[in-house]
């Protein structure tokens, strides 16, 4: 006679019986990454970080290995730069704190000891030359003077330019090359791996950039109000109203390109989001109790605004910067397409540009993969914040 | 199923304006169903007041709602009965000529005149809108009737509140256009799905003194629906208390007040506190009222009814059954908490849902119909002091 | 409404203000500041006339004096009211009045900046004019069939791919686009730059169709112009488009669900006039508020657009100017291109307080 148990039904009919609930944040988290496309959204970031951090062992002209005229080298070591060697060993250490379950704080500071160290190592140890002959390998090849060698699996570097091939620019793909070479003679895939790099960077350290101006603007927009508020909103709308690529490219023209100026630009003008956003939580949250609390003990301004505000706002700020990582990805691609970003280091936006102006035809594997690359890096990103927003705020689903 | 009723009456009976004959709704989201509505027998009569009373959460404005088939669609729908509207079963009709019978034939207000009119629109043009659609006449024409409405509700200035915005006016204001809005065009039922629960009790005396001269004047029916004894009592001519989805008792309201026979009414009736009697506490029914997802088996107010309670240590723990409540275990009869009781007719003109109820074993399931309304200057029912056990088993 | 109107337009000022701080700021960061200016004009004249030259800018912009008043002097050059000299502008004999900004002057050209944008502006508006409604219609026709099938898998899926649609960068939608549809090799539908044909001041305004030993057809100037913007257009459009859908669909679905759309079917209204009427109007209103967002960002993804299809506007001006190394020209394009934005966020709060009859005239919104 009882009807089966019942979830779910409008406004002024029952309420839905939930198993127990976890600890708030770990249900959120578990939330967020539930649906299909926030999973892979989350694998291609993952896939472009790996290509990002082990770039010069997948795509480089030097040998990992050689024998080389009866001597065991390697090339590869000989010639790693600095951001290899950082990045290496970063991810080395990380993997040793997951596995060994680590705190991040100890994560942290031993990624400050670690990661300096490697470096110190990889600049008394090797002695890369400043031009590069990347056609020496062909030549001995040709002189039959390696005797054995392991190479990476895309044996071009992305600035090998090919000078010793006639005719290597803007090749097909093709089993030398699988996604074909560029108007400079450089092999497209090899390229692109090594953009990843530098994508990702932008995308973080930007944004990075842009989450601490907007905490520190809008913590304190929300925190004192009144006519710090006022002035922090004309501020905001300020910025706001200026066209962001226009800004961006007065930037550029003022103080040059430069990659890690353009990672501080557009830190600098993506500042807005994630104030308003801050602002907006520490206005809601000064009215409440434990907060009131904290000033009432005499605890110091930092301390109230970042171990007690801060940490209830983090989430929302997770949300933007998921977003703004994608948004600077886009700049970037687009100041670099425009001739005014990157030049010499390779740019999924940049390479893009070369598919309309090179030959005066349409270059097709010029314009398809890089194009690719940038648009699903982006939609990754996306993806995982609306999931995130999805997750924190059901109400917002559309 | 409508049968012939036991006691005779005294005249021949007029026929309901609207009845509702074994409605049930449900709910299913998913692969969950859910029953809000089960089996509600109810009828209107022309120029009558039909209180239906109960707690949030009862399935009151659920059947207010499906009269006029406002439910949507999915999650909601009818699992059975007939909503006989002058004889002709709404649930039957196509969705254009529901459409005909919305505003006109039957009108609707409801509990929250804040956010249930359109902010961008004037009122005017809100109340012209539903003139225009059901009376075919010309705008001008509709603006002079709209103002007629609000003038009939006591808005004063009228004309120049047709071009005034929802947000302009204050809570009291919006009910009283709403009010016009839906007698505009003269409907002969109105459903107040709880008129005045968002309101100030000084607005809300006005809003129902409104309601009863308009009933007057048109010889409207109303279909009440509130959870506030006080308002049947000054309002209604019959009541209808809902229980978890159910019809528990159904009366004419003089009657329900001097003799109410289901225990929940009568816990209801304990629970409002009086003047000149002293108490340290109120009486409240103990326990919450069950989910629609979780309705007890049997009898659905079993878990917290006295009177189950007062029966099964009557006869002895040996006829009883253990039943969790949410205070610990009490002891009911096997009946409670086997058989779901219907709605019977256990006097004249009476209606009640319980086993122990004295007559209900001999009685008959009917639908339950009173044409009765009180006469205009009726005194208050007074609510009985001590409240005895409801006769002999 | 027009005290409404005047409360916007001074509330904007200290705005337009600020703006003008931050263009300036720019410039007085950069190494050189402002003598980089003048350097690379210095560079391409005749050393004899540099130090003259090198006086008069140091002059005009008074590169010996503080920061303030440098960016004092900059503000007066370039706003319309403001000190000028006598003999020219409006009052003419007055030191004080209305006059034409001087933005500065290219330097590849020489010619005032201000006469080049105001060559190159028309163009950007057009783009931005023909761009703005057809995003409004998409946007509303989307948003009214997510509230029609509410649920369905048209939903679900339409909010996947609408934020896919968002994500495309402008850049690789406009080099597919061109490529694939303006190549004369593979499809060649549309043409793949410039806003006219070669030959269009030959064309008559209209399109004529006429009959003389075979069916003629001249596309006219107009229809010329309208085949020529159809992919800047589209690329344009795309990206606004899956940004207010999402808005709209979001509004109309909440909207969907309001008490005032019950009271609405309880009055008997037939269901297509309570979409069409009630949630439409109320479904509007964020939609005009998202503009505030959106405006900016079309203005300043007219510069990929003007830039790949070769469009002679604010954007490609720009571009051009910062591989000429002119800074100046790329600050005055930027200051241009914030009081469009101004003025544009202007008529959308106009547009919304007479869309929603809750905001008061009186009051200023938040």
């Amino acid at each position: 006679m009882t009807v089966p148990a019942g979830t779910i039904s409008p406004t002024n009919l029952g309420i839905a019986d939930a198993a127990p609930p976890r600890n708030y944040w770990r249900q959120v988290f578990h939330d967020t990454f539930a649906p299909t496309a926030a999973r892979l959204g989350v694998a291609w970031i993952g896939v472009v970080a790996v290509l990002g951090i082990f770039a010069p062992l997948l795509a480089n002209t030097h040998p990992i290995l050689a024998k080389i005229e009866g001597h065991v080298v390697s090339p590869m070591l000989q010639n790693v730069t600095v951001p290899d060697v950082a990045l290496l060993a970063l991810t080395a250490w990380t993997i040793v704190c997951l596995v060994r379950r680590c705190s991040p704080s100890r994560l942290m500071l031993g990624a400050l000891i670690v990661v300096p160290v490697a470096v110190l190592a990889a600049l008394l140890l090797t002695h890369p030359p400043d031009v590069v002959d990347y056609t020496q390998y062909r030549e001995m090849r040709r002189q039959g003077k390696i005797q054995w060698e392991l190479m990476a699996p895309i044996p071009y570097s992305p600035y090998d330019f090919q000078r010793d091939i006639p005719d290597a620019e803007l090749n097909a793909p093709s089993r030398y090359h699988w996604l074909g070479t560029d108007a400079l003679g450089g092999d497209l895939l090899s390229r692109m791996i090594h953009a990843c790099r530098i994508d990702l960077a932008i995308g973080l350290i930007a944004t990075g950039i842009a989450v601490v101006i907007g905490i520190a603007i809008g913590g304190l927009m929300g925190y004192f109000a009144g006519w710090v508020d006022l002035l922090g909103m004309r501020l905001i709308e300020m910025f706001e109203s200026i066209p962001q690529l226009f800004l961006l490219i007065t930037f550029v023209a003022f103080f040059g390109a430069n990659l890690y100026l353009i990672m501080a630009i557009i830190g600098l003008t993506s500042w807005t989001g994630e104030a308003r956003f801050i602002r907006a939580e520490f206005l809601r949250l000064r009215r409440q109790d434990f907060v009131q609390a904290a000033i009432s003990q005499g605890l110091p301004l930092s301390s109230v605004l970042f171990r007690h505000m801060l940490p209830n706002g983090i989430y929302p700020i997770l949300i933007t910067s998921s977003f703004g990582i994608a948004s600077a990805i886009l700049l970037e691609s687009t100041l670099s397409f425009l001739g005014i970003g990157l030049s010499r280091d390779p740019s999924w936006g940049g390479m893009l540009n070369q598919a309309l102006s090179a030959g005066g035809t349409f270059v097709w594997w010029i314009a398809l993969f890089p194009g690719l690359a940038i648009f699903l890096t982006v939609f990754g990103y996306n993806l995982v914040g609306e999931a995130m927003r999805d997750a924190l705020d059901p109400k917002l689903r559309t | 199923m409508p049968s012939t009723p036991n006691f005779a009456p005294e005249i021949p009976m007029p026929k309901p304006l609207l009845e509702l004959s074994e409605l049930s709704i449900g709910f299913t989201t998913g692969h969950r169903s859910i029953r809000p509505v089960h089996d509600v027998c109810l009828s209107i009569y022309p120029g009558q007041t039909v209180a239906l009373v109960g707690e949030s959460g009862c399935g009151k404005s659920v059947t207010a709602l499906s009269i006029l088939r406002l439910i949507p669609s999915p999650p909601g729908h009818v699992l059975g009965g007939r909503v006989l509207f002058e004889g002709r079963d709404l649930l039957a009709l196509s969705e254009r000529e529901m459409q005909q019978v919305r505003g006109k034939d039957i009108a609707m207000i409801f509990q929250e005149p804040m956010t249930s009119l359109n902010p961008v629109f004037t009122i005017g043009e809100q109340i012209v809108e539903a003139v225009t659609l059901h009376q075919h006449v010309g705008r001008n024409e509709a603006y002079a009737i709209a103002e007629k409405s609000m003038r009939d509700v006591g808005i004063a200035d009228p004309h120049r509140r047709l071009l005034d915005y929802p947000h302009q006016l204050s809570g009291g204001m919006r009910q009283r256009v709403m009010i016009a809005m839906a007698l505009s065009c003269q409907p002969k039922l109105l459903i107040a799905d709880e008129p005045t629960t968002a309101l100030d009790v000084t607005i809300q005396a006005q809003i129902l003194e409104l309601l009863r001269s308009l009933q007057q004047e048109r010889g409207m029916s109303i279909l009440l629906i509130t959870h506030d004894l006080g308002v049947v009592a000054e309002n209604a001519d019959v009541a209808a208390v809902m229980y978890a989805s159910r019809i528990v008792e159904h009366a004419n309201v003089g009657e329900l007040f001097e003799n109410p026979q289901h225990p929940y009414t009568q816990g209801l009736f304990r629970a409002v506190p009086r003047l000149g009697v002293k108490a340290s506490r109120l009486v409240a029914i103990p326990g919450t009222v069950p989910n629609p997802g979780r309705f007890p088996p049997g009898c659905k107010f079993h878990p917290r009814c006295a009177l189950a309670a007062s029966r099964a240590s009557a006869a002895g723990a040996v006829q009883g059954v253990e039943v969790a409540t949410d205070t610990g275990t009490v002891c009911v009869p096997k009946q409670c908490h086997a058989t779901e009781p219907d709605l019977r007719e256990t006097s004249r003109e009476h209606w009640a849902a319980c086993h122990y109820v004295a007559g209900y074993a001999k009685a008959t399931a009917t639908v339950p119909r009173s044409a009765s309304q009180r006469a205009t200057e009726v005194p208050l029912p007074v609510i009985p002091m001590a409240m005895g056990e409801g006769g002999a088993p | 409404m027009l005290t409404y109107i005047i409360r916007r337009l001074l509330l904007m000022f200290p705005t337009l203000l600020g703006m003008t701080i931050v263009t300036f700021s720019v410039m007085a960061m950069s190494p050189g500041g402002m003598t980089a200016i003048i350097a690379n004009r210095e560079g391409a004249v005749d050393p004899r006339y540099r130090k003259a030259i090198h006086d008069y800018y140091q002059k005009k912009y008074g590169l010996d004096k503080p920061l303030a008043v440098q960016y004092l002097m900059w503000l007066n050059g370039v706003s319309p009211l403001g000190v000028k000299d006598a003999g020219a502008g409006w009052p003419v004999s007055w030191r004080v009045g209305f006059k034409l900004p001087d933005l500065g002057e290219s330097i590849q050209t020489h010619q005032p900046v201000l006469d080049m944008v105001e060559a190159s502006l028309p163009i950007t508006l057009l783009l931005n004019i023909v761009t703005l409604p057809l995003v409004v219609v998409l946007s509303i026709w989307s948003g009214v069939q997510a509230a029609r099938k509410r649920g369905g898998l048209a939903d679900i899926g339409g909010g996947m791919v609408l934020l896919g649609l968002w994500s495309i960068p402008q850049i690789w939608a406009g080099v597919m686009l061109v490529g694939y549809l303006g190549n004369r090799e593979i499809l060649h539908w549309f043409p793949s730059a410039g806003l006219h044909d070669v030959q269009a001041d030959q064309f008559s305004f209209l399109p004529t169709l006429w009959f003389a030993g075979g069916l003629h057809f001249d596309r006219g100037w107009l229809l010329d112009t309208a085949w020529h913007l159809v992919l800047p257009v589209v690329c344009l459009t795309y990206a606004a488009f899956a940004f207010t859908s999402k808005l709209t669909r979001g509004a109309m679905l909440e909207n969907i669900a309001a008490d005032y759309i019950r009271t609405a079917r309880a009055k008997g209204l037939p269901e297509g006039l309570v979409l069409y009427r009630h949630v439409l109007r109320n479904g509007l209103l964020p939609l005009i508020t998202s503009f505030s967002t959106l405006l900016p960002s079309l203005i300043g993804g007219s510069i990929i657009v003007e830039n790949i299809f070769a469009l002679p506007g604010m954007g490609r001006l720009g571009v051009v100017a910062v591989f000429d190394k002119d800074p100046q020209m790329v600050m005055s394009l930027t200051l241009v291109a914030s009081v469009l934005t101004l003025i544009s966020l202007l008529l959308t709060d106009i547009a919304y307080a007479m869309a929603d009859p809750r905001v008061s005239f009186e009051a200023a919104p938040s």
